[in-house]
């Protein structure tokens, strides 16, 4: 066996939630059976960025606010890997807004796994978009990314998960891979990961999370109910998480990929490039110039 | 130290065309021509002065005309027409849009240039005026060539004059032919009698140009062309007016800059593009799209340029030859990336389609005023190569070469165009193929990985340059980054490894020298004068050399096709066997010369810039009008 790469130890603060990110998506991973030289796991820039770092597969570091192009990338021209974007609040909902909405809107068979601690941890703490009236004198209203993904009429796996749970968020984020591997397209699970150092909010996260698979009559399939169930558990002042919508089977946008590259085996870089192979093909489409 | 300076007091005008002798380091006034460039070069024609149009005797061996109406007066079906009889008759054909769209929005012109002898640029005149509005005949008649004359629509056209013929196009076309848009083949009909074309050869380029449509269609488009024969008979013109010689150009196809790069990047492998459309890098992307599905290979249009670049990157990662394509704001939106490409090691060929800018700037004019830009972009310092091709086989050639380097050399490859090398056509032999190699470089495999004991990624190698795995390779399992980094991949600070890697990287604009595209020379070999250019220059100075000669003035033309790194030992031979060497490039500041001056700064005081920034491309005679230091 060639030696490779290996791990390093994580640079997070001691308690920092993405701890229990991290150990999510590994027991994911594992669960599935990926193999390490077909995972491909793009970070983007933040504390919560540095996790490929840390764990095993290929690892790519895009950057700040680019992961999610740079995955779409990755995925397009290689639709056998098994692709997952990681990366931090300010990252997604911030400087990459216009990606998030957009990778909802393309629907390519990666995963998004977002931790959101409502800061930007690594540039020590300045309000992010998702952080409360009053954090660090925010007064601008937070941004629900939820109701943002659930409103993309493509967008067809959307979990939100807490690392002070984390055998729920691996379950989220095992669900999200294998919604992939079935090519039904985008997945995006958001973990809510308390910055122990600059907003730590783990005491009262606990308090205030409310699965909404708990409520009476809840159905992940159905958007509407969704949306209102969001809503609704919010304004009464509650955090909603769990698996808040999975399209039914029989439904959703065909993912971008699979409608691209209907056949795994045959793709950007599996293609045969050589002169020989397409010199026929290359002489018709030069002379269709005469 | 500028290139040129400005004297005190006496800031540049505006003034198009410029040129600045430099001697060391004093200021020299700067010598500004005419008043515009269109007034230099082609001086405003009034209708007085264009008199009555005389009948050359011999039939013209270098002609243009120029179509201008409204859009959907089929400005641009005519262009075609013409150019396709032109191309039958043995000629060499160049042709372009947007020629006059200085005026009001919603016009849309053309012209077909034909030439005995291959050409690259617009004629500095034209012979033929179509003119389906007023605002046409406004622009064009400054155009005109003495002898020169105006094919206008009766009835849309009010100008008069000796040389404006009113033929009833739209009325024909649409009382008889069925449809008053059959006015374009009416006026080609029209012209193939004031013109003396053949008729049979003329009617057999409808045919085929219709023909496909079948039927009705080419029945009426067939029917329009004979009633604009008659029309001019029924009007008891005197033709032809004058002529075209025939050629003898054979097997030649017609295509532009942009689909040139586009076919160059598909035969090189490349697989992947992401791109968002922008003039006039568009088409690129709108001809991949037509090719790559038919070989595995994907175009996405992404939601912007910060996107596409990232996606390109992203692709290119994971193993897909992969290019993007874009023009000045979208360049501006790539700059991050193109940092990122570099220090991650990430091979990425990236196509500039130059405007005028900045900012908006003038989407569609002309302009060559991104290099310096393209050359240094980017916070910190990392290393490419900027290619600049000057006709559509060079475009080719070097977008198959810079497919290669960008993968070879692990780095972002430059391609840079500009707005009329890559919109409009000329003719050229059909690539040659058999010349293409596809060499991936030290891209790896699992065959290579297996019999490894360690892979690194950012290995420390002798040329700098490391075994490069892409996801799905067993034992290649790495870590990329656009972090300085380890030879793992991982983030690292250190200075020594800092100073090493930068090194690693940096090196190779010394190391890929001997790789680099190098310069073509053209003309004199024993000539004192030289000429300098890159990009679509090559065109008017190609044609304005072999005016000089004519006039007794050889010239040895220098076409850089490496800008970056500067091709300091082909420039240093070629500025020593000339007296002066004149840098003609399309922007202010003389972006080109900066560097070579940059370079060699012992050879600097031979170095005369030739300027012209008024959103044009030159045409021959200004630079025959530069070196001659004709005013
Ligand atoms: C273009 C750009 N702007 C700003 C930064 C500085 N920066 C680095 S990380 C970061 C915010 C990180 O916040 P978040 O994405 O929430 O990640 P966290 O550290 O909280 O996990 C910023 C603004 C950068 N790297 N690049
Ligand atoms: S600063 Fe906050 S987010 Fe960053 S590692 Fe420390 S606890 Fe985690
Ligand atoms: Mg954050």
């Amino acid at each position: 066996m060639t030696e490779v790469v290996k791990p390093i130890p994580s640079t997070w603060c001691p308690g920092c939630g993405d701890f229990g990110v991290m150990a999510a998506l590994k027991n994911s991973l594992k669960e599935l059976k990926v193999p390490t030289e077909e995972t491909v796991i793009v970070g983007g820039i933040g504390c919560s960025g540095g996790i490929h770092n840390f764990l095993d597969g290929y690892g790519f570091h895009s950057l700040h606010g680019r992961l999610l192009p740079t995955a779409v990338g990755v995925k397009l021209a290689n639709p056998k890997l098994t692709v997952v974007a990681v990366g931090g609040d300010g990252d997604g909902y911030a400087i990459g807004m216009g990606h998030f909405i957009h990778t909802l809107k393309k629907n390519v068979d990666i995963t998004y796994i977002v931790m959101n601690n409502e800061t930007y941890g690594l540039t020590k703490g300045q309000p992010s978009p998702t952080a409360k009236v009053g954090f660090h004198g925010n007064i601008e209203s937070p941004f629900d990314s939820v109701l943002t993904a659930l409103s993309i009429p493509s967008a067809g796996y959307i979990a939100r998960g807490f690392s002070g749970a984390p055998r729920e968020a691996a379950q989220y984020v095992t669900e999200a891979l294998r919604y992939n591997r079935e090519r039904r397209g985008f997945a995006f699970v958001e973990i809510l990961s308390p910055c122990v150092t600059y907003n730590d909010t783990y005491q009262l996260w606990r308090q205030q999370v409310e699965n909404v698979e708990k409520l009476p009559g809840y159905d992940r399939s159905q958007r509407a109910k969704a949306f209102a169930s969001v809503l609704e558990v919010k304004e009464r002042g509650k955090i909603p998480v769990g698996q808040i919508f999975r399209v039914a089977d029989d439904k959703g946008v065909p993912a971008l990929d699979k409608t691209l590259l209907p056949m795994i085996e045959r793709s950007p870089t599996t293609a045969d490039i050589s002169l020989e192979h397409n010199l026929t093909k290359y002489q018709k489409l030069v002379s269709s110039f005469s | 130290m500028e290139f040129f300076e400005i004297e005190k007091g006496k800031l540049n005008t505006g003034v198009g065309l410029t040129i600045a002798p430099r001697t060391g380091h004093q200021a020299r006034p700067r010598q500004a021509m005419g008043s515009t460039p269109a007034e230099q070069v082609h001086p405003p024609l009034s209708t007085e002065r264009v008199g009555p149009p005389v009948r050359p005797r011999e039939p013209l061996n270098d002609i243009s005309l120029m179509i201008g109406g409204q859009g959907g007066d089929g400005t641009l079906t005519i262009s075609d027409l013409l150019g396709r009889y032109f191309h039958a008759r043995g000629l060499y054909i160049y042709t372009a849009r947007a020629v006059l769209s200085r005026i009001r929005g919603g016009h849309a012109d053309a012209s077909t240039r034909a030439h005995v002898d291959p050409v690259w640029s617009q004629k500095a005149s034209q012979d033929v005026l179509v003119a389906f509005d007023e605002d046409a005949v406004k622009v064009g008649l400054k155009e005109l060539a003495p002898g020169g004359f105006v094919l206008a629509d009766q009835g849309s056209v009010k100008s008069e004059g000796p040389n404006i013929y009113h033929l009833p196009l739209s009325i024909t076309a649409a009382s008889k032919a069925g449809n008053g848009l059959y006015k374009n083949v009416v006026s080609f009909g029209s012209l193939s009698v004031m013109l003396g074309f053949d008729p049979v050869v003329a009617r057999g380029v409808v045919e085929k140009r219709f023909g496909r449509r079948g039927g009705e269609a080419l029945e009426a488009n067939l029917k329009a062309f004979d009633l604009g024969r008659e029309i001019v008979r029924e009007a008891g013109l005197k033709t032809p007016i004058f002529t075209v010689a025939q050629g003898n150009a054979k097997d030649q196809i017609l295509i532009s800059g942009n689909q040139a790069c586009a076919l160059g990047f598909v035969v090189a492998g490349g697989r992947f593009f992401a791109g968002y459309p922008i003039t006039p890098a568009t088409p690129i992307m709108e001809n991949l799209e037509k090719f790559l599905p038919q070989f595995d290979g994907i175009v996405r249009q992404a939601e912007d340029e910060l996107a596409a670049i990232n996606m390109a990157i992203g692709a290119a990662y994971a193993g897909a030859r992969t290019m993007t394509a874009t023009s000045g704001p979208g360049l501006s939106l790539m700059t991050e990336g193109m940092g990122h490409a570099g220090t991650a090691e990430v091979p990425l060929v990236i196509v500039d389609c130059q405007r005028a800018g900045p900012s908006t700037g003038e989407p569609t004019r002309h302009e060559q005023s991104d290099l310096l830009f393209v050359v240094f972009a980017s916070h910190g310092e990392f290393p490419r190569f900027v290619l600049s091709p000057g006709y559509a086989s060079d475009v080719f050639d070097l977008t198959v070469e810079a497919t290669n380097l960008a993968e070879k050399w692990q780095l972002p490859v430059f391609i840079m165009l500009d707005n009329d090398e890559s919109e409009n056509t000329q003719s050229t032999a059909p690539f040659d193929l058999s010349k293409v190699r596809v060499d991936r470089g030290r891209l790896t495999s699992n065959e290579e990985l297996a019999k490894m004991e360690v892979y690194k990624r950012y290995e420390f190698t002798q040329d700098g340059i490391s075994r490069r795995s892409v996801p799905g390779m067993k034992g290649g399992v790495s870590q990329t980054t656009g972090n300085e980094h380890d030879e793992w991949g991982h983030v690292s600070v250190n200075p020594e490894n800092r100073r090493k890697m930068m090194a690693k990287r940096m090196n190779r604009l010394e190391l890929a020298k001997k790789d680099l595209p190098a310069p073509h020379l053209w003309g004199d070999e024993k000539a004192r004068v030289g000429l300098i250019g890159y990009g679509s220059t090559y065109g008017p100075i190609r044609e304005a050399q072999r005016v000089l000669k004519e006039k007794g003035v050889p010239t040895r033309f220098f076409q850089a096709r490496t800008l970056w790194p500067v091709p300091r030992e082909a420039l240093t031979t070629f500025l020593e066997s000339v007296d002066v060497a004149y840098v003609v490039e399309n922007n202010y500041t003389g972006q080109f010369g900066r560097l070579i001056r940059q370079e060699l700064p012992e050879l600097a005081p031979k170095l005369r810039p030739v300027v012209k920034f008024d959103g044009l491309a030159f045409r021959a005679p200004d630079i025959v009008h530069a070196v001659r230091g004709e005013p």
